[in-house]
């Protein structure tokens, strides 16, 4: 009985997780080229409950659950347009790749700037590249043709922070480049203030069962055997 | 417990420096010379979550504001007739002397002859090189040509400096419409062929106002937005806290 107090105390945390990830997602509201997680929870193994002077089997009980896996949307969201030449955004599939001092890493936000050198750098400074893995040179008046910047396919593609993504480049990707774009934020408010919401109930639910086990424990302990009553 | 907090904490930090600078555009929206800031957002680190999840479960930490530096659009030109104002049509900016002796560049143009006959910007900052108009010389009667060629009374008495950077964003603003060159935007060089100066106009600000509305209203919402995930993180260590009554 006093199982269902872990239980309860194991989905309470699982929210908590989803909530950090869903507070990440609204921080991340404006952030161009951000793709939105979503939490994926799942019960830790069953276990088979027998009852124990008979032998018979009363049915599967769940032990806990546990937050799985955290999963990314990758899909491509509407370009906005910002009139800065050297804002550029991908309409279709695929990834800017940007040489870091960690080696190649890929991004979809492509707010770029030229740096001494006149090559195309991230907000950070790190060179973007083109189809060839070379850095781009600016034209003389300070643009960038967008047809110059690469695109690429990326598999398994995990976030990094600094709006990177690590993965393994796997050639050409089917998307255009434009530039005066942005890629708008994925995080969608309306989702995550449900998610946020619904996270919120579960995790208050998970409080209820906690205090009714203890109640139920209480009685047992207080009231059973009692002779007075 | 509940990193979520700071997460949001963060994602509202960045959107009002984007508010910051979006306040500082729209006060100089009518501000010569004045190039708007461009403001970026990125994500930071994702980390390993605490214990009630599976190996390789990693939540973000909320957001930064980045700042990318102005956007150097031409601004439009507008017609003052002033035989000292001058506009740069095209990439550069005048190379002038601040007060405090600093070098720097600015594309305000609104000239001016100072106590010692030198040409000033309205801030004060002495043109480089120094141009003096001779005595008895009249504003009226000095003409400045396309490619900075400065005649007074058909003298010539000197040439506008144009020059530009390499990495423009790389420039820091210090106020008073100037910019100094810093080791991200590099030395100042020649301006390109194609950029000529116009006399008697000035160019005004680049400020959109209908951008800057928009950005203005997008950041609240997105503050308020991110507010509600502070409460809600706020309202589950409330009822965690009541587990036990």
């Amino acid at each position: 009985m006093d199982r269902g107090l872990y239980i309860a105390a194991s989905g309470m945390l699982a929210e908590q997780i989803r909530q950090d990830q869903i507070a990440n997602d609204l921080a991340n509201a404006s952030t161009p080229g951000y793709k939105a997680d979503r939490t994926s929870q799942r019960s830790f193994n069953d276990l088979l409950l027998a009852n124990s002077a008979t032998g018979a089997t009363v049915g599967p009980q769940s032990t806990a659950v546990q937050v799985d896996r955290i999963v990314t949307d990758f899909s491509g969201r509407p370009l906005r347009d910002t009139g800065e030449p050297l804002d550029f955004g991908i309409s279709g599939d695929g990834f800017f790749a940007v040489q870091t001092a960690q080696g190649v890493r890929y991004t979809r936000n492509g707010q770029f700037a030229l740096d001494t050198q006149g090559r195309l750098v991230t907000a950070s400074g790190d060179p973007v590249l083109g189809p060839n893995n070379q850095p781009i040179t600016a034209n003389a008046d300070g643009t960038v043709n967008p047809r110059l910047i690469g695109v690429f396919n990326v598999t398994n593609p995990v976030k990094q922070g600094d709006s990177l993504v690590s993965g393994t480049a796997a050639g050409a990707a089917t998307g255009t480049v434009q530039s005066g774009m942005l890629e708008s934020s994925g995080a969608d408010p309306a989702r995550s203030m449900v998610d946020m919401i619904s996270s919120m109930r579960a995790f208050e639910a998970g409080q209820k069962v906690i205090q009714t086990i203890d109640e139920t424990l209480g009685k047992a302990a207080t009231q059973v055997g009692s002779v007075s009553s | 417990m509940l990193e979520g907090l700071h997460s949001a904490a963060a994602g509202m930090a960045a959107q009002q420096q984007r508010l910051d600078a979006v306040a500082n555009d729209l006060a100089n929206a009518n501000t010569t010379g004045y190039k708007h800031q461009r403001v970026g957002f990125r994500d930071l680190v994702y980390d390993q979550t605490g214990r009630s999840s599976a190996q390789g479960v990693r939540t973000g930490s909320g957001a930064a504001a980045v700042d990318a530096g102005r956007a150097f659009a031409q601004g439009t030109l507008q017609r003052t007739d002033r035989t000292l104002d001058v506009a740069i049509q095209g990439e550069g900016f005048l190379r002038v002397r601040l007060a405090d002796g600093r070098d720097a560049l600015t594309r305000d143009g609104g000239l001016h002859i100072d106590g010692n006959r030198r040409l000033t910007t309205s801030t004060g900052a002495i043109v480089q090189p120094a141009i003096t108009v001779p005595e008895g010389v009249g504003e009226d009667q000095v003409s400045i040509g396309p490619d900075g060629t400065v005649l007074a009374a058909g003298n010539r008495i000197g040439r506008l400096d144009v020059v530009t950077v390499r990495s423009e964003a790389g420039l820091l603003s210090v106020g008073n419409n100037a910019f100094v060159t810093t080791a991200a935007s590099g030395a100042a060089i020649a301006a390109p062929r194609a950029t000529t100066l116009t006399q008697g106009a000035l160019e005004s600000s680049n400020t959109d106002m209908a951008e800057a509305m928009v950005s203005m209203i997008e950041s609240q919402r997105a503050y308020q937005l991110t507010s509600k995930a502070i409460s809600t993180a706020d309202e589950m260590m409330g009822i965690a806290n009541q587990v036990k009554r």
